[in-house]
């Protein structure tokens, strides 16, 4: 029998080499987040900094990235409730129900996370000027969410189909009606795919950039787009505050990764892959 | 709107609101402010509020330290700062208690913000700020303009885009306000005027507000070993040609530090870099019936020069937009910089560069047979809109950010604002405060500026993008004008030109584009 | 779950308490929400980028017809534009599913395959916006990457990688590998995991080479997740804009504008909405057909298990 090649020190040079590809720039990228602003760019790359606290200070006392951060967090747990509650009982009709017509609305919201948003921003900004709507964090709750809500429903809908029919059957037999079998006996048991939807929607509307940056002017700004606030003023490119912001949202995104990690790859396909 | 006298019935009420804030902002006013002494006294005394807009409270300690500046010491002309000569009990009596909306862009919100204490508690009209990110700020003006009802009463915004609201009458005349408050718009270089606050023919509209020039700005460390002497402003590079001659050796002198910086990024940065260039060799854009002539002589020598620049130029020049140029020159990764003056004096900013003594801004080069024509390009206005319900106070609020003490310490603070008054630019202490200042406000008498267009900015636009082509050698100087000035003409054309009555007036705007016309130049 | 089920009586009699139309339109009742929500949302958009695709004018909207779409197609630049979305959208792709598959064929049976993963997924995790500053950082602004080429006996000087069309795709390929390979590596290392063992084991006690077993017997079986994971991830490629326009904003001279840079500069930065908008719908109508193509041929529907 051969040697299999991934146990073979080459496969694992493969996986440790791979690793520091993904390592090493975060590494640096948090190394700029804690260095004065004039060791950032020079003639010749400074790898081991002046390692300061001071750029957090100041970009702590000079933005209001508390607020952007508050913002953030109202508009992703906002969206991602709309998703849960619209969602729900879309994936459980999908899922669970035989009805003319299902195969076609199910491909027609998958296919809503096809647009492309460069494509439909225009109009959508132009909604929400009409609502009044612009720069209010309910604004980018709406757009997250609608982003999002396909996503969710086909999660679910993967989880949700698992569910021998035999168990729902016995519950009906007994009485209970189709709300109460989807809201104490399918729910509960699809707990997980439900978890993992809010996950991953959570993560992509943290992560919105083109939506937001048409939408948010000051009050609404989430951290997402409080990049631009560092990249396009009298001050230039400010790479220390770019770098300590997207850690900022960093950490919170790998909380939630970390927790559902067992089933990521079954929400990031929408259920198609069984992970 | 609220008349007069309900203001002075809100006034108490304003009053606790006031001192609450602005005491702890505006410190020293405090106390003044309870001397309840008269009608108006109930409000900060002025006098005790202008003593705190001074450099002691507003310039960074670090730089008061590095060019041991006094707390008192003016960067300005006191009889020539609005914000001293104004009559701030007639403002009071006006306006206080009402409330302004101030649209800026995200990214310069927090400098503006520093001033909403202390305007407050002068005049009694409260600021508020509407930051608009700058990627969306255009489309989000002009919904709000075709909308009717702006969320702003005042905005400052890149002046390129001056046309575009000048022609569709979304601003404001001030020339009213301004006589009437006394307000020293002649201060102002006649370049500033012409471009950033007259428009056309329809008066003043702008006051200008970050008022910007292009100059070329030098390392002499750098440039002492290429020329084993001294760096003289005026004739170390008297010429582009001359540049284009020392670019190979300024390469060559030290490890990291590329001979070249300058903006060819695709889009308007290229064109601006261009113009700033062709400008010197005598670029005229329009002839007087707005046909664009640039794609002559003076416009193919410019970007041959650009081109020839370029090969010696630091790497990613092709993708160079203003923050990634400014970033590579106080990184100190370029020896010879063509950009905006603050880059000149931000390099000498230890918080932000570590390039401290070794820069020096030099005089525009001059070209063989062409002009001096130093470029007065992009900078920024402030306006008020037409929709607003207050138009009055909202031109005071302008007239108060860009006061000239005010706009002084922008410069002394290094933050990217440019002063444009003369009594600012000349001022002894200034000028040893910023280094480019001397060499900057003598060019202004000699400054080239583009018109601002309706669709401006999208003609710069699209110039840029086959200056681009050229710069990265996809296609020659000549064809690639000739086919920008087609673009261009179709744009305007699309937009009103060419049918008899243009939506700008040439003869009027014409004045504006090159203030060295006539004169005899100083080299 | 399995448990329960064998618990539950196994008659098949139906609810009795509602009405036969009830019944029907029930499922209807549970989705009307989500699509309602999603047609405003998204048919809304459609329609508005038609009617505004047919105007010009950025003030007074002026009836156009279809003159936009005629300039469009006459307009290099958006053809250009095309080109380098399905060219560098290609090219990223490949070289994205052949690490992740590299890489899962490596991890899926070791005892460290959720360290590793943990590992590997981080780089997903950034701001994509971020992301972009950082190798615009590395490559242009810091020279980083020219330091290490150097430092590895190499000395190329200060590599310009925004001269030529070869090296800004370049770069924009290596931010995008960076960030988004561990997509498809999750999605594959599930997909490896989730296949039969015994028929690998079977042919591994045949003698076959692993390299014999990979190709011709995990690959196979794994088409169906490769299919989904290069759907998905091609469409997200489709609509990034965020690195193009941190790191390259299309230069040199356009070679690296993708079509959604394309209508974002065209409508936020030429101001040019009626014409941005029927690159918009042109975009729309094809991303629809093949999202709809795409979407039926690899998504399983149905209440099957």
């Amino acid at each position: 029998m051969k040697k299999r090649f991934e146990t073979s020190p080459w496969g694992s040079a493969v996986l440790w080499l791979w690793a520091a590809v993904c390592l090493l720039p975060i590494i640096f990228f948090a190394t700029i987040a804690l260095r004065p602003r004039n060791e950032i760019i020079a003639p010749q790359p400074i790898y081991f900094p002046t390692i300061s606290m001071e750029t957090w200070a100041k970009i702590f006392a000079e933005w209001p990235i508390l607020s952007y951060f508050k913002n953030s967090l109202i508009a992703v747990s906002g969206s991602v409730f709309i998703c849960l509650l619209l969602g729900v009982p879309a994936a459980y009709a999908l899922a669970r129900y035989t009805f003319k017509g299902r195969e076609d609305i199910g491909f027609y919201i998958l296919s809503t996370k096809m647009m492309a948003p460069a494509a439909v921003a225009i109009p959508i900004f132009v909604l929400f000027g009409q609502l009044k709507m612009l720069d209010t964090v309910w604004a980018l709750m709406v757009v997250y969410a609608a982003m999002n809500l396909s996503i969710v429903v086909w999660i679910i809908r993967s989880y949700m189909v698992d569910i021998p029919h035999e168990i729902e059957d016995a519950a009906r037999t007994d009485g209970a009606s189709d709300l109460r079998i989807m809201w104490e006996i399918i729910i509960p048991m699809c707990l997980p795919g439900i978890i993992t939807a809010a996950v991953i929607a959570a993560i992509f509307a943290m992560n919105e950039y083109l939506f937001t940056l048409i939408i948010a002017s000051k009050n609404a700004y989430p951290l997402s787009v409080a990049l631009a606030n560092f990249s396009g003023g009298s001050d230039g490119i400010i790479y220390n505050a770019i770098a300590l912001i997207s850690f900022l949202a960093f950490f919170p995104v790998l909380l939630l990764v970390v927790s559902i990690q067992n089933h990521l790859s079954r929400g990031l396909t929408m259920g198609a892959v069984k992970g | 709107m609220t008349t007069k006298r309900s203001g002075l019935l809100t006034r108490r009420s304003l009053l606790k609101t006031t001192a609450a804030s602005s005491a702890a902002l505006v410190s020293g006013v405090g106390v003044s402010m309870f001397n309840i002494n008269g009608a108006f006294a109930a409000m900060a005394n002025p006098a005790d509020v202008l003593k705190d807009i001074s450099v002691g409270k507003m310039v960074k300690k670090e730089y008061r330290e590095q060019y041991k500046l006094g707390d008192s010491d003016e960067l300005w002309d006191s009889s020539k700062d609005w914000i001293r000569t104004a009559d701030w009990e007639a403002i009071r009596k006006e306006h206080a208690g009402k409330t302004v909306r101030f649209a800026i862009g995200a990214a310069d919100r927090e400098s503006a913000q520093d001033q909403v204490a202390p305007f407050e508690a002068l005049s009694g009209i409260k600021i508020d700020l509407v930051a608009i990110p700058d990627d969306s700020m255009y489309d989000k003006v002009v919904a709000e303009f075709l909308g009717g009802n702006a969320s702003f009463d005042a905005i400052q915004f890149f002046s390129p885009w001056l046309g575009d609201f000048g022609a569709q009458g979304f601003l404001k005349p001030m020339d009213e306000y301004i006589a009437k408050w006394k307000v020293p718009f002649d201060d102002f270089y006649p370049t500033y005027q012409a471009n950033y606050g007259n428009w056309a023919d329809k008066g003043i509209l702008g006051l200008p507000f970050d008022c910007d020039i292009q100059q070329v700005h030098v390392r002499p460390s750098i440039m002492k070993k290429v020329l084993g002497g001294d760096v003289d402003r005026v004739k170390s590079i008297a010429s582009y040609d001359d540049m284009i001659r020392l670019a190979p050796e300024l390469n060559k002198a030290e490890k990291g530090v590329n001979g070249i910086g300058m903006m060819c990024g695709r889009g308007f940065w290229a064109t601006y870099t261009w113009q700033h260039i062709a400008a010197q060799h005598g670029l005229q854009l329009f002839n007087d019936k707005w046909e664009p002539i640039f794609n002559g002589d003076a416009g193919v020598k410019g970007l041959e020069t650009i081109v020839a620049l370029s090969k010696h130029a630091i790497e990613g020049v092709a993708a160079a937009d203003w923050p990634t140029n400014r970033a590579a020159w106080l990184g100190g990764q370029i020896a010879c910089n063509i950009s905006w003056q603050d880059s000149g004096t931000q390099a000498t900013r230890a918080d932000q560069s570590k390039l401290g003594d070794d820069v020096m801004t030099i005089y525009e080069p001059r070209v063989a047979g062409g002009t001096y024509a130093p470029p007065n390009i992009a900078g920024s206005t402030s306006c008020i809109a037409v929709t607003s319900p207050e138009p009055e106070a909202a031109f005071l609020m302008l007239a108060y950010l860009t006061t000239a003490s005010i706009m002084a310490m922008n410069e002394a603070n290094a933050n990217g604002v440019a002063p444009g008054y003369r009594s600012v630019l000349t001022n002894e202490k200034m000028r040893a405060v910023s280094q480019p200042c001397k060499v900057w406000s003598e060019a202004l008498d000699y400054a080239w500026c583009a018109p601002r267009l309706p669709q401006g900015f999208q003609i710069d636009q699209e110039i840029g993008f086959l200056i681009n082509k050229v710069v990265v050698g996809e296609m020659q100087p000549k064809a690639a004008l000739d086919e920008a000035a087609v673009k261009v003409k179709a744009i305007m054309e699309k937009n009103g030109f060419y049918k008899g009555k243009d939506p700008m007036n040439f003869a009027a705007t014409e004045p504006g584009f090159w203030m060295g016309k006539g004169k005899a130049a100083p080299f | 779950m399995s448990d329960i089920a064998l618990e539950a009586p196994m008659t098949k009699r139906p609810a009795v308490r509602r009405s036969p139309f009830m019944r029907k339109a029930f499922p209807y009742f549970l989705l009307a929400p989500t699509m309602i929500y999603l047609l405003l949302i998204t048919l809304w958009p459609g329609i508005y980028a038609v009617y505004r695709s047919l105007y010009t004018g950025k003030f007074k909207l002026e009836w156009y017809g279809l003159n936009n779409y005629r300039e469009l197609i006459m307009d290099n630049a958006f053809w250009v534009s095309l080109w380098n979305t399905l060219f560098l959208g290609s090219i990223t792709l490949f070289v994205e599913a052949v690490i992740a598959m590299a890489l899962a064929a490596l991890v899926y049976r070791s005892g460290w395959a959720r360290g590793w993963r943990i590992v590997f997924t981080l780089p997903m995790l950034f701001m994509p916006s971020a992301v972009s500053y950082l190798w615009k950082l590395l490559f242009n602004d810091g020279r980083v990457i020219a330091d290490l080429v150097r430092r590895a006996g190499f000395d190329y000087g200060n590599i310009d990688w925004m001269s030529t069309a070869f090296s800004a795709r370049f770069v924009l390929v290596v931010a995008d590998v960076w960030q988004w390979t561990p997509f498809l590596f999750i999605i594959f290392v599930a997909g490896l995991q989730g296949q039969d063992k015994e028929v690998e084991e079977a042919a591994r006690l045949d003698g076959a080479s692993w390299t014999r077993i990979f190709f011709n017997i995990s690959l196979p079986m794994m088409k169906p997740v490769i299919a989904i994971g290069l759907v998905l991830r091609g469409v997200d490629i489709l609509n990034n804009m965020a690195a193009v326009n941190i790191i390259t904003q299309g230069t040199p001279g356009g070679a690296t504008e993708t079509l959604s840079y394309f209508i974002y500069r065209t409508a936020f930065r030429s101001f040019e909405q009626g014409y941005a908008s029927a690159a918009s719908v042109l975009v729309l109508i094809v991303t629809i057909i093949l999202a709809q193509t795409l979407v039926r041929r690899f998504f399983k529907s149905g209440t099957e298990a």
